[in-house]
């Protein structure tokens, strides 16, 4: 009884009113209202198993970082949801909600089995590889790049291709080589995981990566190592 | 003519804009701010974009004012902070705030719905003409804001001027 009553301090009001659309192991995401627009309700909850005074170290400097690297995204002209409110208190992030759009991974999963699918996925893999050699040149490592966290709002047959880059829970700042390596390895093995056969596609999706930036053939490079290393351990594991 | 906005997450607060033009008596108007006869934010126009800059301000400075970690000494000097993307409170008050010649203000008023607010008693102490708030958008002087705020053409790109404003405004304590 004692322990639900200051679990339940822990929960702000305002989500009360709120919809709740993920529940996942570090955030709650929701959906509600905020100054008469609809947001995206990010919350860090706090973790019971971690101290509680490292659990809020770590839980506000993961809020911090996801605020910083959106800015840092929009002023290089990279499409991210504008911050409009953030509730240290609660860790609660309060995000421009991406309204008409679907993830990158809902909008793969049908097209690839469509006829003309390839032509539309090419179109999208070689703006998704330029926005991340975009985003490496600002130095924002994204930190957990998957299909799921980029969001797509015109249709992707379109030139103009809106891709929103969201989650930058575990994004940092490093200008190293390696960590964009690392970044791209993330992506490449949730990618090919998530949507089978799409070896080529994503050739192409790096192809476009090594075209958009001067920095980009030294992280391809990496990239190469990092796999190299990735398969080591797994047939030592 | 004013605008009353509930704020969803302190639903127990209201916050009523109002916008002039043609003022003459901005002086005037500053020294009951000081002293406590006009209990609100007086803010300089030119440097507000779209009513939601006012609402963004505000918000976080009832937030603030709730938890006890405010900068400044009131609410309304609070809402004037916030609007600044620095951590500078005179910059603030120079920038967004209203100087004696000012020719245009907009008011901002924040209170407790058990409150009663008498709106006509502010707009009787103004000289000036009332305008709609959306009109604001007339008077904004947009190449200060983006000096100012530090907004480069690219990041228009993937939003409004008023998205690159929000965006500094909400995130300035960690950037
Ligand atoms: N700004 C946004 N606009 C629209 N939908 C969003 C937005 N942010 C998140 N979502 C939706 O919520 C889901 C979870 O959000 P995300 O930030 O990725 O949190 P998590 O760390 O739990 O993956 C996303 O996959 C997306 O469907
Ligand atoms: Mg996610």
């Amino acid at each position: 009884m004692e322990e639900a009553d200051v679990l339940r301090k822990q929960v702000p009001s305002y989500l009360a009113e709120a919809q709740m659309i993920k529940q996942g192991a570090e955030a709650r995401v929701y959906r509600g209202r905020f100054l008469g627009r609809s947001v995206i309700i990010k919350e860090r909850f706090p973790k019971l198993y971690r101290h509680p005074s490292v659990d809020e170290k770590l839980t506000r400097r993961r809020t911090a970082q996801e605020v910083r690297s959106i800015l840092r995204c929009r002023r290089a002209g990279i499409n991210a949801p504008v911050v409009y409110f953030v509730d240290y208190n609660y860790h609660c992030i309060f995000l421009e909600d991406i309204v008409h759009s679907v993830s990158v991974r809902d909008y793969i999963v049908p097209v690839q089995a469509t006829v003309q699918g390839t032509e539309h996925l090419q179109t999208l893999a070689d703006k998704i590889g330029e926005i991340l050699a975009q985003m490496h040149d600002e130095d924002v490592i994204h930190g957990d790049l998957t299909t799921s966290n980029m969001l797509l709002l015109a249709k992707a047959e379109h030139k103009n291709i809106n891709l929103v880059l969201i989650d930058f829970g575990l994004s940092y700042i490093s200008a190293l080589t390696e960590d964009k390596g690392v970044d791209l390895y993330v992506l490449e093995k949730a990618f090919l995981s998530t949507h089978p056969n799409t070896e080529t596609l994503f050739d192409r999706l790096l192809k476009s990566y090594t075209a958009s930036s001067k920095k980009a053939p030294a992280v391809i490079k990496k990239l190469d190592e990092v796999r190299l290393r990735g398969r080591k351990r797994s047939m030592v594991g | 003519m004013h605008r009353t906005h509930d704020l969803e997450i302190f639903p127990e607060y209201t916050v009523t804009q109002l916008l002039f033009k043609d003022l003459k008596n901005a002086a005037e108007l500053r020294k009951m701010a000081v002293n406590g006869e006009i209990k609100g934010a007086l803010i300089n126009p030119t440097m507000i974009v779209d009513a939601f800059q006012i609402l963004v301000a505000a918000n976080k400075a009832v937030h603030l004012h709730k938890n006890g970690k405010m900068k400044t000494r009131s609410l309304y000097s609070e809402i004037i902070f916030n609007l600044s993307p620095t951590n500078n409170i005179s910059e603030a008050f120079k920038r967004f705030g209203i100087s004696d010649s000012d020719n245009a203000v907009y008011i901002v008023l924040v209170h407790n719905k058990e409150e009663t607010l008498n709106v006509d008693d502010i707009i009787s102490k103004v000289d000036g003409q009332q305008i709609d708030v959306d009109q604001v958008s007339e008077l904004t002087d947009a190449a200060i804001v983006k000096k100012l705020y530090k907004v480069a053409p690219m990041e228009e790109r993937c939003g409004s001027l008023l998205d690159a404003v929000v965006c500094r405004m909400a995130t300035k304590d960690v950037a």
